[in-house]
């Protein structure tokens, strides 16, 4: 029963920072459905400049938010000069396109950087908030937790609330009609490009800020991965879906892998896989995502 | 009827073609015998290696991505899991050759099949699942493959971590073959003849050299089977189901069995160029077949030209050459070492993979193809 509970934890602190990435991806996926396969290391190379600040002397929260403005703008500018030309019905450069802004943010990190894992700065007070016999739930899995909801609740109010929000939703529902109403569709789309890579530089913040965690350019590889399946299962256009979906793929992680015997424990990358693979034949949209209806 | 026939065979397109065919062989193999020992070639402080091997490695990329051409260029799924096939394949025939003592070319019999057949297994899902979801899903799975290689219950079939040796296996040239006296004539060309060595070949150079034609003669079939695959009645209907699928099942395409089939032939040759990597440098190790792999695949065949079969051959010498050669440079002025040091090879792959998507959407064979038809203002043919 420790054990457990103990899983279940686990399974909250994984599954908060997967969804962290994941409501980026939702938000790009909204506004013009593409799935940024840089999500992870746009994410990264924001952890990295908030290292960076704080190797400066800058306080810990100040470097975070500036990391995230200097992502935001960053993804703004990618937006500008690599997407908006394409067309968003044809996927393929745009997928390439992604795939070329991975290897390249990731060479620019590695170069930056080094291959070598650093110890990341702890964001949150450490130590215990409860144990109870062997089970511990850290102040880290709470706050962890926490941020997640904070992001959707402002996301969800920055959304219904602003004015942008509402250009934005607009956009996502339709892009043909809200162009005729007269919404700028580039600028729209910029601004969930930031909010993205500011919600992933959080993510990758608070994932490298993990005690058992230390931050090298590649570890997004993983988080991406679950992100995805994440994303996909809570229905790629649903902000709290993927929060539904980060602590579903957390959960298969670190409980339902563990007491299937025939599993090893190195097969959770492939149960995050396996997930995806089921959701996207049985039902594309997810849980709480929208159902696409096709016309020719 | 008969006269008819034998115009349109003896053409002088036709006699251009067998020219450029012939002239094409004869520069291969010189450029086989030239560099069939280790040579390198300085340019500042930096040694760049110029070997069969690499050659040979391109090779193996390139059948992979003549692969990716089938399913992404001709079908037009967005395919991105292509180094699984490469790591099943080099795996099957890893093992084969390792601990069944097969010769390589046997365990093709059983790497064919069995990749078509997963490929085909693997393709069921992308009836359902499209566009930028198939991207992902095939994404997900070329992450997976390493730790499924290293599973411990695989142990004994993949060699977990440090992966499977297939070194024990020696190449060796039949001996009716004249690799000695062909060497040895080309020696003795006046002027050119110091580019092809001194004396007869040693027999690591022959094996070597056996490999190259062998992966070559491959590499020819591959691209000559694609090539009437592409032309016949299921290649048709790929390419309809590229250019737009519900009219492709409108006029009469059985989507499913086209889908699955592309899916197989891509995995299929995936496999093989798998099974010629390994052949080439001696162990299958699961970091080999990484969803970084995948993403260079995926590099070659845009840099090339999506649609393209010659792309596939610039793409498969572009992922050879171009990340060996970033980490052999040393030293360039101006530019800081740490630059150099780093990841440089993959840096430069995105960057090209970037700017020919923005610049020229055709890769590099459509580019030229665009060339030279300003240049002899001639049509450019519609059919690719």
């Amino acid at each position: 029963m420790d054990l457990f509970l103990q899983r279940v934890f686990d399974a909250i602190t994984n599954g908060s920072t997967y969804a962290l990435i994941a409501v980026a991806m939702v938000l790009i996926f909204k506004a013009t459905t593409l799935i940024n396969f840089a999500q992870g290391e746009q994410a990264i190379l924001g952890a990295f400049a908030v290292l960076q600040l704080w190797y400066w002397g800058i306080p810990m929260w100040g470097a975070v938010i500036i990391g995230m403005l200097f992502s935001a703008v960053l993804a703004a500018g990618l937006e500008r000069v690599f997407i908006r030309k394409f067309d968003p019905a044809d996927h393929l450069p745009l997928v390439i396109i992604t795939l070329g802004l991975f290897l390249v943010i990731n060479a620019i990190a590695a170069i930056v950087w080094r291959f070598d894992p650093q110890s990341f700065p702890q964001l949150f007070p450490s130590g215990n908030a409860f144990t109870y016999n062997n089970v511990r739930l850290t102040w880290y899995s709470i706050f962890a937790f926490g941020s997640c909801v904070l992001v959707l609740v402002v996301f969800q109010t920055l959304l219904t609330k602003t004015k942008i929000g509402l250009a934005f939703r607009a956009v996502s529902s339709n892009l043909e009609s809200s162009r005729l109403s007269g919404i700028k569709i580039g600028p729209t789309l910029q601004f969930g490009w930031a909010l993205a890579a500011a919600a992933g530089t959080l993510g990758a913040s608070i994932y490298a800020a993990n005690p058992v965690l230390q931050i090298e350019p590649s570890m997004m590889l993983r988080a991406l991965i679950f992100s995805v399946s994440a994303a996909a299962l809570g229905g790629l256009d649903s902000l709290w879906g993927a929060l539904i979906g980060g602590l579903t793929i957390g959960f298969v992680q670190s409980v339902v892998v563990q007491y299937i015997p025939f599993i090893p424990n190195e097969m959770s990358l492939s149960a995050a896989v396996v997930v995806l693979l089921i959701v996207l034949t049985l039902r594309p949209s997810g849980v709480l995502g929208t159902k696409a209806v096709e016309r020719v | 009827m008969l006269q008819k026939l034998y115009s349109s065979r003896f053409t002088p397109e036709r006699n251009y073609q067998i020219a450029k065919w012939t002239f094409f062989v004869i520069a291969l193999l010189l450029i086989a015998f030239a560099y069939v020992d280790v040579g390198t070639i300085s340019i500042g402080s930096n040694n760049y290696n110029l070997s069969l091997i690499r050659l040979n490695k391109a090779i193996a990329y390139t059948i992979a991505i003549l692969g990716l051409q089938v399913v992404i260029g001709y079908t037009g799924q967005i395919a991105l899991g292509q180094s699984f096939f490469f790591g099943t394949g080099a795996y099957i025939s890893a093992w084969l050759i390792a601990d069944h003592s097969w010769p390589f070319l046997l365990t093709l019999l059983i790497v064919i099949p069995s990749c078509f057949l997963i490929g085909m297994i693997l393709g069921l899902p992308a009836l359902r699942i499209r566009g930028l979801y198939l991207a992902l899903l095939t994404f997900g799975l070329a992450a997976v493959f390493p730790s499924i290689v290293k599973l411990d219950k695989l142990y004994g079939y993949t060699g977990g971590a440090g992966g499977k040796l297939t070194s024990n296996y020696k190449f060796i040239a039949p001996s009716w073959l004249p690799f000695d006296e062909v060497a040895q004539a080309l020696q003795k060309i006046p002027l050119l003849g110091d580019f092809f060595g001194d004396g007869p070949l040693s027999t690591r150079e022959e094996s070597r050299l056996w490999k190259f034609i062998l992966f070559s003669l491959l590499a020819g079939l591959c691209f000559w089977l694609v090539h009437n695959l592409i032309r016949s009645r299921p290649g048709r209907a790929m390419r309809a189901i590229r250019d737009n699928e519900t009219s492709a099942a409108v006029s009469g395409v059985n989507l499913a069995l086209t889908k699955t089939l592309s899916f197989g032939v891509a995995s299929a040759l995936g496999g093989i160029g798998g099974a010629i990597y390994v052949a080439e440098i001696g162990i299958a190790s699961p970091d080999d077949f990484s969803s970084l792999v995948a993403i260079y695949l995926i590099v070659g065949l845009v840099v090339g030209g999506v649609g393209t079969l010659p792309g596939a051959v610039i793409g498969g010498l572009i992922y050879a050459l171009v990340p060996d050669w970033a980490s052999s440079t040393q030293s360039i002025a101006f530019v800081p070492e740490r630059w150099l040091q780093g990841p440089t090879g993959s840096l430069i792959l995105g960057v090209l993979l970037i700017v020919l998507t923005l610049f020229l959407p055709g890769g590099i064979v459509m580019g030229w193809r665009k060339f030279k038809t300003k240049l002899l203002g001639k049509e450019l043919s519609t059919a690719r």
